[in-house]
């Protein structure tokens, strides 16, 4: 008999802001967050645009955690993010109580800045060797594994990656922990920085857009860049019961599909897609007519809002133009690995809100897809079930479905 | 684990060969693969000569993607022949499925494209080796060549995700996400992590590197590929496939401290626990011992608290005495290592083991027979986390 998983704590560090209040509301207004970038550049691509984070100076990382002061950003937001989601969760486990519980993590890139430091070091100066901590900093596990000795936490510890659907599969894998029995508690999230390759590998591939992302826009044009991260404390219903806490909404299932396509281009159709919703409902016991809001991945290149369009058409049929779809990359750009991790947040917070953000800068619609995206702001509506859709290179599509909790 | 989950098929590429026999009969004659690295010579390295991919397996764009992507490729091809699940046999590829464990192999692929970056220029870079330089594209990759279209997902566990691994694509078979499941990973040793670990006196020499000694200096690395095939067991019968052996649990615990033992040993209560299985059932322990002395002890001490009065009777096998260590496919590698002594009722020796750690374990220097039983293997990542894995060769 697998446990329900129910979600106790969330935590954001965005460009929309750090704490769930602000993010909320800016998601609401529809005003992206995208704009000229000071914290990150690369002299041969101009000024370039994307969503940054601004930190308070207590989230900077202690000089035992980063002894290279400053060179862990990505480290630097999970963490904050966890903090948020831990605080927000109310939680104090004893040391049993943490041997059973976990951290599970996903991010497209890492600490890929350490790499871009190294190349820039080297080229400067051809004798420049390999520091000794550079094969630990360049680790992605690092991420986990220093939110659990932050929380003195002994259960499964795990750094997922699926490309840009990383958060979402982080999220399934603590699932499953807590379901099977193996922990009562998982940190679940996602965190993701600028890095120069994501700009240059995205211009040279001719999706970066060239202004301000519009999904589903008819002229939309590419990706818009952010970075950021999110975490949710999931516990066992019979934890979070025998403790008092408050549960924001439940984590019903999840689905997982490959479109196995091409090394970035997504599936035709959106038939991955499809795949996985189907999957994460039955694995929910819940139908396609309950679903009530859905979180599209929506990067606002051609191809994926396409083939997710024609997912919710195929899918939902009849009811399709009735079924708020939107897409908050339009605010804070797209965040990679983060990107899942921050819309399971967002999805919270519409269940909670009974209102769903919309996809910003969405003007025109396209001509073969007519759907209901939410344009320009949020609005009020009854939200009881969410899909959380993302997708990641390879064709990695991974499907939550979050649901008001009774 | 609900639902029996069999081991159908597995390939294996490492310094001493192609598959199992190759394999076998050096860790039966104790040899070791390690040598001075050409770009490090201070550090020991062992290398797969003479890999050419397209011997194995031609799939588009091989050519192109990097050596460990190409190294997961072929093993996962070749897993599935070896399963039977190739050719007219094969799967929908809807209902196959794929974890990869990798946590370093894009690292060289992105360090080449960010020295491009830097001195060439944006416009002069490949673009084809952007999406390459990600965490996740030896999965992608490998997905994409297979096809696996059930579902394709990444551990990124810090060089240990191989067991871990394994219980994540067992639990997908066992919930029915796919029909089978290839569980692959891959390591090519590269220059700058070879520096790194050199200069942070983690790294031995080719002469001085040994495991689970009491003189072992630190690690040796090695490039290595496995890969193995996940069914169902009723589905597996009831085609015809006798099971190489059974998954009977997982479980990964982490070291929040400096202290590596108790979240091992922890690991090891919660996967013999899962497996229903009381120590007295193990006959084999198939350590992930690197030679590095603070995890060397943890294994030791790990598995004999585990093992209480039944360790003196358990034999262990440490296969990266043999072989360095490969990180992600190193979990791959040792289950083939461990369901292979099973069968043949006989573990190889500890190669080079002179001092042995530890008195509470049998550490065999020479082959020694095995009684019936389980097999308990163990890992432990560079940044903490700890797996052990519980295999059977049938599914009582």
């Amino acid at each position: 008999m697998q446990r329900r998983v129910v979600i106790t704590g969330c935590g954001v560090v965005t460009a929309a802001g750090n704490d769930l209040e602000s993010f909320w509301k800016t998601l609401m207004e529809g005003a992206p967050c995208i704009g000229p970038l000071t914290g990150f550049a690369y002299a041969e691509m101009g000024q370039l645009s994307g969503a940054e984070v601004r930190l308070p100076a207590e989230d900077a990382l202690p000089p035992d955690v980063d002894p290279d002061r400053g060179r862990a950003r990505c480290l630097e937001l999970g963490l904050a993010a966890a903090r948020r989601a831990w605080a927000g969760a109310g939680l104090e486990l004893g040391p049993a109580q943490r041997e059973r519980a976990g951290v599970s993590f996903g991010t497209t890139m890492g600490e890929e800045r350490q790499v871009g430091d190294l190349s820039q070091r080297r080229h400067a100066q051809a004798d420049v060797g390999v520091d000794a901590r550079f094969f630990a900093r360049a680790n992605n596990h690092r991420l986990a594994a220093c939110v659990a000795s932050t929380f003195g936490l002994g259960g499964p510890v795990l750094m997922t990656t699926t490309a840009c659907s990383s958060g979402n599969a982080a999220a399934a894998q603590a699932f499953d922990a807590i379901a099977s029995g193996d922990a009562d508690v998982m940190l679940a999230g996602g965190a993701d920085v600028l890095t120069r390759l994501i700009y240059c590998g995205f211009q040279r591939m001719g999706v970066l857009s060239a202004s301000v992302c519009r999904p589903f826009d008819k002229s939309r044009d590419g990706v818009s860049f952010g970075e950021g991260a999110a975490a949710v404390v999931l516990e066992s219903l019979e934890h979070a019961q025998a403790r008092g806490a408050h549960v924001l909404a439940e984590l019903a299932g999840y689905g997982m599909s490959n479109d196995a396509h091409h090394i970035t281009a997504p599936g035709p159709h959106g038939e991955g897609f499809v795949r996985a919703v189907h999957q994460a409902l039955a694995h929910s016991g819940l139908g396609l007519d309950q679903v009530s809001y859905v979180s599209a991945h929506g990067t606002g290149t051609p191809y994926n809002d396409k083939g997710e369009s024609e997912a919710m058409t195929t899918l939902f049929g009849a009811r399709a133009k009735r079924v708020p779809v939107s897409s908050i990359k339009s605010i804070l750009g797209h965040t990679n690995g983060a990107a899942s991790a921050i819309e399971t947040v967002a999805c919270v917070l519409a269940i909670q809100q009974r209102a769903v953000p919309p996809t910003a800068g969405w003007r025109e619609p396209d001509p073969e897809f007519d759907l209901d995206y939410v344009p320009g702001k949020g609005r009020p509506h009854p939200v009881d079930v969410c899909l959380n859709l993302a997708a990641g290179f390879g064709g990695h599509n991974v499907c939550l479905v979050l649901r008001r909790f009774s | 684990m609900k639902g029996a989950v069999a081991v159908t098929g597995f390939s294996l590429f490492t310094p001493f060969g192609v598959g199992w026999e190759a394999l076998a009969s050096a860790l039966d004659a104790g040899r070791v693969a390690v040598e001075p690295a050409t770009d490090a010579p201070a550090v020991g390295v062992a290398r797969i000569v003479d890999f050419d991919p397209l011997r194995h397996v031609n799939v588009r764009g091989m050519r192109v993607y990097p050596r460990a992507t190409q190294l997961e490729i072929c093993a996962a091809s070749l897993a599935l022949g070896d399963a039977g699940l190739s050719g007219d046999a094969a799967l929908d590829p809807r209902d196959l499925g794929l974890v990869t464990a990798s946590s370093y192999s894009h690292l060289e692929t992105l360090l080449e494209y960010d020295r491009g970056l830097v001195s060439a220029g944006m416009q002069r870079t490949n673009p084809t080796l952007m999406p390459l330089g990600l965490p996740s594209a030896p999965g992608a990759a490998t997905g994409l060549a297979l096809p696996a279209r059930a579902f394709s997902i990444t551990l990124n566990d810090g060089g240990a995700s191989g067991l871990a691994a394994l219980g994540l694509g067992a639990r997908a078979i066992a919930a029915g996400r796919a029909r089978a499941c290839v569980v692959a990973g891959a390591f090519t040793p590269f220059a700058e992590l070879l520096e790194s670990s050199s200069r942070a006196g983690n790294a031995a020499s080719a002469e001085r590197f040994r495991v689970l000694d009491r003189d072992a200096a630190g690690v040796a690395f090695g490039e290595a590929a496995a890969a193995l095939v996940l069914e169902p067991l009723e589905l597996a019968l009831g085609r015809g496939r006798m099971p190489l052996g059974i998954v009977r649990a997982e479980s990964t615990r982490f070291a929040p401290t400096a202290e590596l033992a108790p979240a091992l040993g922890r690991a090891l209560s919660a996967a013999l626990a899962a497996a229903g299985a009381g120590e007295g059932g193990v006959s084999l322990a198939c350590a992930g011992a690197n030679g590095s002395p603070r995890e060397d002890a943890a294994h030791v001490d790990a598995l004999s608290s585990a093992l209480g009065a039944h360790a003196a009777r358990v034999v262990v096998a440490a296969p990266k005495a043999n072989l360095g260590e490969a990180f992600d496919p190193s979990g791959l590698v040792q289950a083939v290592v461990a369901l292979g002594a099973l069968r043949a009722r006989r573990a190889p020796p500890i190669a080079r083991l002179t001092t042995p750690r530890g008195s509470a374990l049998r550490l065999p220097m020479a082959p020694a027979e095995l009684a019936p039983g389980l097999a308990l293997l163990t890992s432990i990542s560079p940044s903490g986390s700890c797996s052990a894995l519980v295999l059977s060769l049938g599914a009582e």
